[in-house]
């Protein structure tokens, strides 16, 4: 026996046990390799872990986050108000709108129902002017409810839009910036529409009807709160058309003060 | 008694016509741009030496680089104009000979008030470089930012009118 084969036998007595803990090692190595590459058998391990953390996570959102959340949208909201508004005004547009059909079948029902039940000499002559006029008669009493009454009333010269005379029940705007306003309006439809003699002769404003009533070299401007319908224009285009004539205001279209007292004593009883 | 007089302002496109009624009106300025469309009205009173009270309505056109398409009827009855233009934008004043002489033909009794404006953005130089075109029709160099001659250059021209 030599040196060599000595040496191989006391090795292999010195180290057997090395070697089993190092082979099983390597066994558990594997394992682990096969757990970790292996998407299935990673999952098998894991997925429990993450649900614990994932439910744990769902269940404090409301406290951790929850306020964090209100009020980064309370602020978005607060920044982006027109876009809010924006988005909702259709929606509610049409819930109004829907609301309101609603409410105005239910006053024409109750109104259709007291003319059929009642009869009166009111009823007689309203029955007789809705043939006439050839306005509902529903319509007719609706406007009885609500009669159409004169707001303000504006004198404005043609062209430079400078006020020349106003009266008003209840100061509403600036009438200077009013008058300006209306013939920049009334200016640039005209111009629109490219026709000669052809005038803008009613703007619809929220609640109120502003009627513009055309005179050569300037314009008076009506504006009318309630129920403004035809038999309502006729009549007020009439009143216009008298009193520019019996005050003889082309005369007096230099003298603000004057004209202006001229329309008060005129409608001031909104007498039409 | 208060007399009404209608002012308008024309010019090109973004040369400040609405910051400079602004500081006149409110005494208010801002960077933010925003662009006029179709016309806005203001209006101030404003009491001249002589003592008489002259409301100003001011009409603020919307910017045309051609003085030509501004809608004739908003000038109708006009009682003074305003010209204003951008002193650091050449292309805002190198039409200046043509545009004054269309509002002389067309308007020929009507004062004109030729203003340069954003003065703050210049300096002499710069003034002095362009002269030739400057001086034989500018009446003012404004600047609505710090509201220099702003007040002098709307109370002249009421004083002008009456």
């Amino acid at each position: 026996m030599n040196q060599d084969e000595k040496l191989n036998i006391i090795k292999d007595i010195l180290l057997t046990d090395e070697r089993e803990f190092v082979s099983a090692i390597e066994k558990k190595i594997k394992i682990l390799e096969n757990t970790v590459n292996k998407k299935e058998n990673l999952s098998v391990k894991v997925d429990p872990i993450i649900e614990t953390k994932l439910n744990e996570f769902v269940k404090e959102i409301p406290e951790t986050l929850g306020p964090t959340i209100t009020e980064a949208l309370k602020t978005e909201i607060k920044n982006s108000q027109d876009a809010v508004v924006e988005a909702l005004y259709p929606i509610l547009g049409k819930m109004i709108k829907r609301y309101v059909q609603h409410e105005m079948k239910l006053l024409s029902e109750r109104i259709n129902n007291q003319v059929n039940k009642t009869f009166s000499f009111k009823r007689f002559f309203r029955r007789a002017k809705s043939k006439a006029s050839g306005i509902n008669e529903s319509e007719l009493i609706l406007q009885e409810q609500t009669n159409a009454k004169i707001e303000q009333i504006i004198i404005i010269e043609k062209g430079s839009g400078l006020l020349l005379a106003e009266y008003s029940k209840n100061k509403m705007a600036d009438e200077d910036m009013v008058a300006g306003m209306l013939t920049a309006i009334k200016s640039f439809v005209e111009d629109a529409f490219k026709k000669e003699s052809q005038n803008l002769q009613y703007i619809e404003y929220d609640l109120y009807h502003i009627h513009i009533q055309n005179f050569s070299s300037f314009y008076i401007a009506v504006v009318v709160s309630g129920a403004y319908n035809v038999i309502f224009k006729d009549q007020l285009e009439d009143k216009l058309f008298e009193f520019a004539d019996k005050e003889k205001i082309v005369k007096h279209l230099k003298n603000k003060s004057l004209l202006s007292k001229k329309i008060e004593d005129f409608f001031k009883n909104d007498s039409i | 008694m208060t007399v009404s007089k209608k002012i308008v302002l024309i010019g090109h496109f973004g040369v400040g016509k609405t910051s400079l009624i602004r500081r006149f009106v409110e005494n208010t300025f801002s960077e933010d741009y925003k662009v006029t469309i179709g016309v806005h009205i203001s209006k101030k009173t404003i009491t001249i030496p002589e003592g008489e009270q002259i409301s100003l309505i001011i009409w603020d056109l919307e910017g045309q680089d051609d003085i030509k398409k501004t809608r004739p009827s908003y000038l109708l009855g006009t009682n003074g104009f305003i010209y204003v233009f951008d002193l650091s934008r050449p292309v805002t004043f190198q039409d200046l000979n043509s545009e004054l002489s269309f509002l002389k033909e067309n308007y020929p009794k009507i004062p004109v008030k030729v203003v340069g404006n954003k003065m703050d953005l210049v300096n002499k130089i710069y003034l002095k470089e362009h002269q030739t075109i400057f001086e034989p029709h500018v009446d003012y160099f404004v600047s609505a930012k710090t509201g220099s001659k702003v007040e002098k250059l709307f109370s002249k021209l009421a004083e002008d009118l009456i």
